[in-house]
Order: structure tokens, then sequence, then C-alpha cells
């Protein structure tokens, strides 16, 4: 796995000012020629959709960013689709390119490029590593002059350096590593690996694009179900105590484990290494 | 010195909130300081029955903000005559009466005349959370150690981060030592661990406390609760004391095993 700040995804404190106050679900902010669509963050997202077409057709000509303009949606992070749609609302009403999506996780506000317009590459750092290649650095390196441009950025980390709470979500198309808990009733979805250097008890799904080869890790995997790829799994922990399901928490590991699947199965082992022989003789490799 | 409002909070509704905003408004009254609470659940106004207040009120909230009233004329002192304000909610409006950018402005006010100003918000993430939260620079999270409130708790930390109340501090309201023991509540430790946010206080379980909010005479004046005394110390706590939190636990001894068979109400669990 890759884990690296990208010079793609800019990571500063969030101010605060992210939108949230505004009345409006769309407000416009701009500097020259950088301009941002600030988005209510509360705002239904029909709403948002309808008063962005609005906006644009309504002041079609008076805008206009070389750069491509960006779109701060505040705590919110938008899923593919959403995505998707947004860009088109854009090229349907204006002449105005979406360059960025801006979010706030945590105490940060992440910066990141637009999805590429093309398939991606398929892990192609799997690939690399599998063949021993080297790690860390090096292998930054020959992705890099594989793949290149904003496509690289699928396989980078995002890095949440505070708990993820309940009600917060978030779909990343890279891996995504979190410094502390993941707390009941908040989401994650990654198109790579989730690693969480915490207690997982929210939902988990690795490999959301489809990927059965990527793993969760965490330091207790106790989350009531997890999904990897096209796999899902109710987690059935051994020696789940009568006493933790009286107070209402799930199963636990109560260690650092591994879930994987296999055969269309999902897997919990105690970690033990990235390429170690886990459960039923099966060697994890991702 | 300028005043400061704290926004007490929870996501979920019957945790305790009123109860605590009332307890910890007279408590730092009675630690000398000249206290304003807000009732900001418009429609479901409580806070001025557990203060035993209810035939005072004249004026609320939404007539201080539509400038019918002045906010001297709807604020009534409380009735042990200490420094501690009430201003009610209106029964008759809803949360839309009021715009968070009014209840900011109006705290500001006070805040240049009063030390606290303490804003009890209505249960939900809705309208009424986001007028109640502009106004405060710093939030209190009441949460009882069950599951269902400690997940909405959670969720109203990540909306306070998101917004500029960065560092909301729990207080753990409820806590029964027996059901801790036995293995049927969650322990501090479990809600603390969760939560990941600072403790301010722990508060017992305590009959006093129900008996007292329905004689709308809040539980610190009474010198034998458990919880009066929790609330003494966490006021204590907010004014910047070092108070060392304690954990709530059975109380052990011959003694106490006397005094229960004998009938005597003391104090249900020894924390102090």
């Amino acid at each position: 796995m890759v884990v690296s700040e990208s010079p793609s995804i800019a990571v500063g404190r969030s101010s605060g000012a992210s939108g949230a106050s505004s009345r409006r679900p769309v407000n416009i902010a701009g500097r020259g020629s950088d301009i941002t669509f600030i988005v209510d963050e509360n705002a239904p997202m029909e709403d948002v959709i309808r008063e962005l077409a609005r906006q644009l057709s309504g002041r079609q000509g008076a805008l206009f960013s070389e750069g491509g303009v960006g779109i701060n949606t505040g705590r919110r992070s938008l899923t593919a689709e959403e995505k998707y749609v947004i860009r088109r609302v854009f090229e349907e009403n204006s002449g105005l390119k979406v360059s960025r999506f801006i979010s706030t996780i945590g105490d940060y506000v992440v910066e990141s490029d637009e999805y590429p317009d093309d398939p991606p590459l398929r892990y192609p750092w799997r690939f690399l590593q599998r063949r021993g290649t080297g790690r860390g650095l090096a292998l930054d390196r020959n992705l890099n002059d594989l793949i290149g441009g904003s496509r690289r950025n699928r396989t980078q980390a995002m890095l949440i350096r505070s708990t993820f709470r309940s009600g917060e979500s978030l779909h990343h198309y890279g891996d995504v590593v979190v410094l502390g808990d993941v707390n009941p009733g908040s989401e994650i979805k990654a198109d790579g690996d989730i690693v969480v250097m915490g207690k997982l008890k929210g939902l988990a799904h690795a490999g959301a694009s489809g990927d059965n080869g990527a793993a969760i890790i965490a330091l207790d995997i106790a989350s009531p179900r997890i999904r990897i790829g096209n796999c899902e799994s109710a987690i059935q922990a051994a020696g789940k105590s009568q006493k933790r399901r009286k107070r209402g928490r799930g199963a636990e590991t109560g260690q650092p484990s591994i879930a994987y699947t296999r055969k269309g199965a999902v897997y919990v082992s105690p970690f033990a290494g990235r390429f170690a022989r886990y459960t039923k003789g099966v060697l994890y490799d991702g | 010195m300028m005043g400061k409002t704290i926004v007490i909070t929870s996501g979920k509704g019957g945790v305790g909130k009123t109860t605590t905003t009332a307890n910890i408004g007279a408590a730092l009254a009675m630690r000398d300081h000249r206290v304003v609470v807000i009732d900001t659940d418009i429609g479901l106004r409580n806070l001025d029955v557990i203060m035993g207040l209810e035939n005072r009120i004249v004026y609320d909230l939404v007539n201080v903000i539509e400038g019918k009233c002045r906010i001297r004329q709807a604020m009534i002192q409380d009735k042990h005559g200490l420094e501690l304000y009430l201003i009610p909610a209106a029964q008759t409006r809803d949360k839309d009466s009021i715009e968070p950018a009014q209840l900011r402005e109006l705290c500001a006010g006070l805040e240049q005349e009063y030390d606290y100003i303490l804003i009890d918000c209505p249960a939900g993430i809705e309208r009424g959370f986001r007028n109640a939260t502009a106004a405060a620079q710093e939030a209190i999270i009441v949460t009882t150690p069950e599951v269902a409130s400690v997940r909405d708790a959670d969720r109203v930390v990540g909306l306070l981060e998101a917004s500029d109340l960065h560092r909301p501090r729990l207080i753990i309201n409820r806590i029964s030592a027996d059901m801790v023991r036995r293995g049927d509540m969650m322990s501090q430790r479990d809600v603390e661990s969760l939560l990941a946010i600072e403790v301010l206080g722990l508060v017992p379980a305590d009959e006093r406390t129900i008996s007292a909010a329905n004689r709308g005479v809040p539980v610190v004046h009474d010198a034998r609760s458990s919880a009066g005394a929790a609330f003494l110390r966490i006021a204590a706590r907010i004014d910047g004391e070092e108070v060392p939190i304690q954990e709530i636990s059975p109380r052990p001894g011959v003694f106490n095993k006397l005094r229960d068979m004998m009938g005597m109400k003391g104090r249900a669990y020894s924390h102090a």
C-alpha cells in the first residue's frame, strides 16, 4: 500500500468557514479568476443541483475561470455519482469546468482533483508490489512514471487525523487511513484498502469499486458489518462475551485484525503482516 | 471581565440537558457569579418548570427577539434570590421564530453584563440546534451511559467540531454504579473511549434529582444529594478550578449496609 501525503491532496487546518452558516444552498466566492462554489453541507442534494443550475444559467457568460472552478462541500463528502452530476450541470449550463472538490474532514480541509474522465487503471501498484519492485518512495516513483497525472490519485491514501464520528461519511478513490476510531453510524468507502489505527465500529467498505482484493485492517474490528468489493459479511468473531453483548456492542476481535475475502466470503483474522498465511491456509496477497 | 456563553446540548432527548442547565446555572450563581439561562426549546419549554418559575413568565425569548419587550422584562430572577435569571422559551411558537444570528446578538449583549450565559439546547440537530449553538463559545454535551444516547452525542460532537465549537466537554449523566458493576451499563470509560473528548463531570443516578425537578428546585440546593454535589463540582470545573474527576462506585462498608438495613436514606453512591 502506498501511504503518502501527495501534493494533490492539500491538507490544511480548517477555518471552520466552510459555508455551513450560509442560508442559500449554493454561494459563490471568488478571487480574480479563481472561483469557488460553496455548497451548504446540510442542504438536500436536489436543492443544491437545482440552485447550481439556476445560478449558472442566470449568469451565463458572466463567470469566467480559465483554470476551472472549485466546489467546496464543507463536511459533506460527495459520492462519485454526485460529483458526476455536478460536473454535468456545469457542462450543460455554463462554459465552466469543475477542476477540484474541496471538503472538510475532521479538522482538515481536503482538496482533491476531480475524478479522471476515463476509467482509471486498475491498481497497477498491486501488480508492481507482487513483483517485488520495492516499496514506499521507490514504488511511488514507478507509479508516477507509469500512470502520471490525476490517475495517480487513485492509488494514494487519504489521511484522516481525527476520530471519524457518527453521521460522517466519506468515499475516497484510493486507500483511507484513519488515525483514530471509526465510530458507529459513520461510513467509510474506499476504492482501495482501509486502515484504522483505532477501533473500527462503523460501516467500512474497502474495494468499493468492486475490488475483492482489498482489505480492511484495524487495531480492533468491532463493526457489525463490513464489505469488501462485492462481498458482505456479518462478522462472527470468536470469544464474543456475554457481557459485551449486553452493553450493546457488536463482536470485537480485541486485537489488530485484517478482513479480506476468499472465494466470495469475508474472513477476519489477527493481523500478522501483509503476506502472512491466514486462517484456512490462505495466503493473503492483496 | 467579559461573560461566556455555553450551550448545553446532547442530540438525543431526555438525557437531562434541561436539568443539567438548571443545576449548573444555580451552582455557578451560588459561586457568586451573575448567570443567565436561556431556554431555546421554543414550543416545548421546560426549564421554567424545573426552576419553579413557570408562574412568573410574562415575556419570553421570542418577544425579546421580536422587540416586543426589553431583555430585562423577560428575565425572571431565581426564587432563591441568587443572581440567576431565566429567559424562558415561547410555548406557542416554533423553532423557526428565531434565527441563529439573532440569538448570537442577544448573547453578545448579555455577555457585557453577566459572567455566564447558559443556553439550553433542544433535542435534535435541526433548526433549534443551529440556533442554540450559533451563539455559544463553548459547548457541553450531556449523555447518559446508553448506546443510543452516546451515538447521538458522537454525531453532535462531529457537528460541533465542524462549526466553530472545537473542544466540547462531556457530562455523563445518570450513571448507576450497581448496573455498571453488573455489566449492564456502559461504564464512564466505555463512554469516554468512544467519544474521545474531555470529561467535565460524572453525575450519578439519584432519585432526588427527579423529586427536586418536580418541586421546581434544582437538586444542587439539596445538600444530601449525590447528584447535586456532582453538579457543584462541575460548576467549579467550569469556573476553572482543578477538581479531580471521581469515579462513581457503590459505597462499600459495613456502616453503609447497616444504614441501608435501617432504611435510612443516605447517599446512594460515594464519589466525593
